[in-house]
């Protein structure tokens, strides 16, 4: 087991890498921040002299060893911006969009288990026709269209819910998480219905039922239980894309979240916070692939064992 | 860019075991982690400690975009000026955007003593909002602090160029001023200084500045929300709110909804489909809006390729069907009110035929008119932006050229902006001017001269007449500029106007506020009051 862990840590590394070494050469790409954050006027002195204090007048693979040389004592420079340590913001605001992520799963699992479970026990059902059609929305419309219209409908036209901002409990959570809900809801739903139509008709539950079983101890006793490991698989891989993917509803909701701290630093030039802003998710989402991986090589011998060759 | 993406790609693909009974571990993590983290934080985002008291006593407001800094030598700039200035600190003196008249503000009076140098009467009894007093050797330090030090204020490039100004305290409520050269509109000028108290250092920013003005900075939560409270002290008339809160937003449709659901009272930057509806306030926010021509590449170094952009650009249809009559067809770069404004120019007329001719002519002549040109935007720049780029595309590929359009952010403009401009082959640049200051000066050296910031080129001749503009006083400065901005178009021509435009916000019922010229720089909170609510049985 420790060995498996050992393995997938040093796989992720090089990706990691590459994603920094990306991130890093992306961000430059995009213009310099002296001129964003130096007037129309300033002399070529005083450019010069900004680039020399934020490092910007080396070379740019000697920026990215001292990036790199700062990383690794965790120290990955400050905000142009505000002045602040990087590292300090991206946490902060790095809570923020795990309790999105992780709301949002949670309600997608619940939905899922319970539409699909429905749908696969009676095909052609109402379920049935929901399940489809959450499957089609989610792959037809995209987030920030849903967004806009969700505040368009719940907030404007029927005032129920706030257009944005985190002020109002409960309701500011609401548009944010159905906007981010329709797409792991609909695939999950898929998964869960065609796991537990296969599941359904395995011998088991054939034999479950002629010892007597009701339905709702072979959906949840036996079918369900079988049908929730591919929906898992699929779950962590949608559960990555929700940490990754909350850039643009946290913009349009103004969550104050890491995806929201991206884009503003994106558009700021603030090239410490974006990196350490990456960084982090990067991480994180390692962390969550490795406990996933590790959960299933627990269960599963075949995945430990092919770790081994 | 999607670096966790490429990462999820890198990692193992996990086979799904039928028939295993106990999958369900990483649906207790995951349920584990949800309820940790709400009933942790009792379901308060994490990140957002202090919740909006939206209580009548506070003003809500929703920008753009969240101010860089409230430095206030960086109060040109639009993002950091429209809350800073007037809010937190104050100039000496001020300028009515109605009147156009200089107005006295922390100082009483001003008269000029000799060519060059200027008193200043400063207002007895002022303190700043931590207590201390407000005197002269403040006044001096903030002026040698914006205009001397090299920390490369927003407003001294904005306003002073590469002058130094000589300043003097006379007694703790007079000083003195001198220009190097005679400058007739230098208590204008240092309208543009934003008083901050002497401890202020000289050769650092600050974020958060201590000012003597009607609020004070309470908390700044970046990236989320800026809070002003009102400053008790205040020396002049207390403002009616007790509270400020700022907020921003980048969707327009969402900061109109914030007004229109009773989430703010203030939102600003709204384009007119952005659905404020009755709540929506249209005002001339005295910006234009322009196509600039670089004139160093051909084929946009010859005039006639020129004068054919400008025969092509439909002013009347953008302004009607893009802009929904909301701005006027532009023939000039300054708006009416502003000393210099020439209010007997006409716009360049839409003659497709004429623009067909030149470019005719041209070509025949060697000039390589279908070589590509870029016609870089910003996005966002002004609503619609994106369709006018396209209107102006389509009517210069019916010449026969070849433009390709670009949009990019504020940052990605910036090199094309300003001096030395990049050489990157023939390009055309949509910017949008707005002179605040109120005087032509503050156009005409950046736009007209020659080596101008943002002015694609010019002649010695002309540069030496724009020179000479500045030194006049009265009637006569107002004369020189106004035939300035007549003789460009035909001596020069680096801009296609397209529209003076105007500003759109959204206000609440509860707030009585008339947005005038300037709010689109400086939105004075004091100028906010409680409309009269008062029902009648």
């Amino acid at each position: 087991m420790f060995r498996f862990l050992r393995r997938r840590i040093y796989t992720s590394l090089v990706p990691l890498l590459v994603v920094l070494i990306g991130v890093f050469f992306l961000a430059r790409l995009t213009g310099d921040p002296t001129s964003l954050y130096l007037p129309e006027s300033a002399t070529q002195a005083q450019r010069e002299a900004f680039r020399a204090t934020n490092g910007f007048d080396q070379p740019i693979l000697t920026q990215l060893f001292d990036y790199f040389k700062g990383v690794v004592h965790l120290d990955f420079g400050d905000s142009l911006r505000t002045g602040e340590a990087a590292s300090t913001m991206a946490l902060r605001a790095f809570p923020a969009t795990l309790q999105l992520a992780f709301a949002t799963m949670f309600l997608a699992i619940l939905g899922a288990v319970i539409i699909g479970c429905w749908a696969a026990y009676r095909p052609n059902s109402l379920a049935d026709r929901i399940s489809s059609l959450l499957s089609m929305t989610a792959a037809s419309i995209p987030d920030f269209w849903f967004a806009i219209m969700g505040v368009y409908v719940f907030a404007i036209l029927f005032g129920w819910l706030p257009t944005s901002g985190v002020d109002s409990g409960m309701l500011s959570w609401i548009l944010p998480i159905a906007t981010l809900l329709i797409r792991p809801l609909g695939v999950l739903t898929q998964v869960v219905r065609g796991a537990m139509v296969s599941a359904l008709s395995a011998p088991y539950v054939r034999l479950a039922r002629s010892k007597g079983a009701g339905d709702l101890r072979v959906v949840t006793h036996h079918a369900l239980r079988n049908a929730a490991a591919p929906a898992l698989t699929v779950a962590g891989d949608l559960m990555v894309g929700l940490v990754n993917g909350a850039v643009v509803v946290e913009a349009i909701f103004g969550w104050p979240g890491i995806g929201k701290l991206m884009i503003d630093a994106i558009l700021q030039r603030d090239f410490a916070v974006l990196q350490a802003a990456v960084l982090l998710t990067a991480v994180s989402i390692f962390v969550l692939n490795i406990v996933i991986d590790a959960c299933y090589a627990l269960l599963d011998a075949r995945v430990r064992d092919k770790a081994k060759v | 860019m999607s670096p966790a993406r490429a990462v999820q790609q890198g990692r193992t693909r996990r086979t799904a075991a039928p028939g295993h009974s106990a999958g369900s571990t990483p649906a207790i993590i995951l349920a584990g982690a949800l309820a940790f983290s709400m009933v942790a934080s009792g379901c308060t985002v994490a990140n957002s400690n202090r919740g909006s008291a939206a209580s009548p006593d506070t003003l809500r407001i929703v920008l753009q975009e969240e101010p860089p800094t409230l430095e206030a030598c960086d109060v040109s700039l639009t993002s950091v000026g429209v809350v800073t200035r007037s809010n937190i600190t104050e100039p000496l003196m001020e300028r009515n955007p109605t009147t156009g008249d200089l107005e006295p503000l922390l100082a009483d009076s001003w008269e000029q003593t000799s060519d060059t140098e200027w008193t200043i009467k400063l207002h007895p009894g002022v303190t700043f909002s931590d207590g201390t007093p407000f005197e002269a050797a403040d006044a001096a330090h903030s002026i040698e602090r914006t205009v001397n030090s090299d920390l490369a204020c927003n407003v001294e490039g904005y306003v002073f160029g590469d002058a130094d100004l000589e300043v003097e305290v006379i007694d703790p409520l007079t000083l003195t001023v001198a220009s190097p050269e005679p400058d007739p509109i230098l208590p204008l000028r240092v309208s543009f200084v934003e008083m901050v108290p002497r401890t202020t250092p000289l050769t650092e920013r600050v974020r958060q500045p201590i000012g003597t003005g009607p609020y004070a900075i309470d908390y700044w939560d970046a990236g989320q929300r800026l809070s002003l409270v009102r400053n008790e002290t205040y020396w002049g008339p207390k403002p009616d709110y007790a509270r400020a809160d700022y907020q921003w937003r980048s969707e327009g449709s969402v900061r109109a909804s914030m007004v229109t659901n009773g989430e703010a009272e203030i939102a600003v930057g709204l384009g007119p489909e952005d659905g404020a509806g009755d709540l929506g306030v249209a005002y001339p926010n005295n910006e234009t809006t322009a196509v600039r021509i670089q004139l160093e590449e051909p084929p946009l170094d010859d005039i006639r390729v020129r004068q054919a952009i400008n025969y092509s650009v439909n002013r009347d249809g953008i302004v009607k069907a893009l802009f929904r009559g909301l701005g006027t067809p532009a023939e000039q770069l300054i708006s009416e009110g502003v000393i210099g404004f020439n209010e007997n120019m006409e716009p360049w007329p839409y003659d497709p035929e004429k623009a067909q001719q030149l470019i005719d002519e041209a070509r025949a002549d060697g000039v390589p008119v279908d070589t590509e040109i870029r016609m870089i935007g910003r996005t966002g720049q002004f609503p619609k932006v994106n369709e006018t780029l396209e209107v102006i595309q389509n009517a210069l590929s019916e010449l026969g050229m070849n433009v390709s359009i670009e949009m990019t952010d504020s940052a990605g403009t910036a090199e094309y902006q300003e001096r030395p401009f990049p050489k990157v082959g023939p390009y055309l640049l949509v910017i949008q001017h707005g002179n605040q200051a109120g005087d032509a000066a503050f156009t005409a050296d950046q736009y007209l001269k020659s080596e101008g910031f943002q002015s694609a080129g010019g002649t010695p001749e002309f540069d030496e007449r724009v020179n000479e503009a500045g030194t006049k006083t009265g009637e006569e400065r107002q004369e020189a500029y106004a035939q300035l901005f007549a003789d460009e178009p035909n001596e020069v021509m680096q801009m296609a106007f397209i529209a003076h435009m105007n500003g759109v916000l959204a206000k609440a019922a509860s707030v009585d506020y008339t947005p005038n010229s300037a709010t689109v720089d400086e939105m004075h909170l004091k100028a906010m009051t409680r409309a009269d609510t008062t029902e009648t049985d």
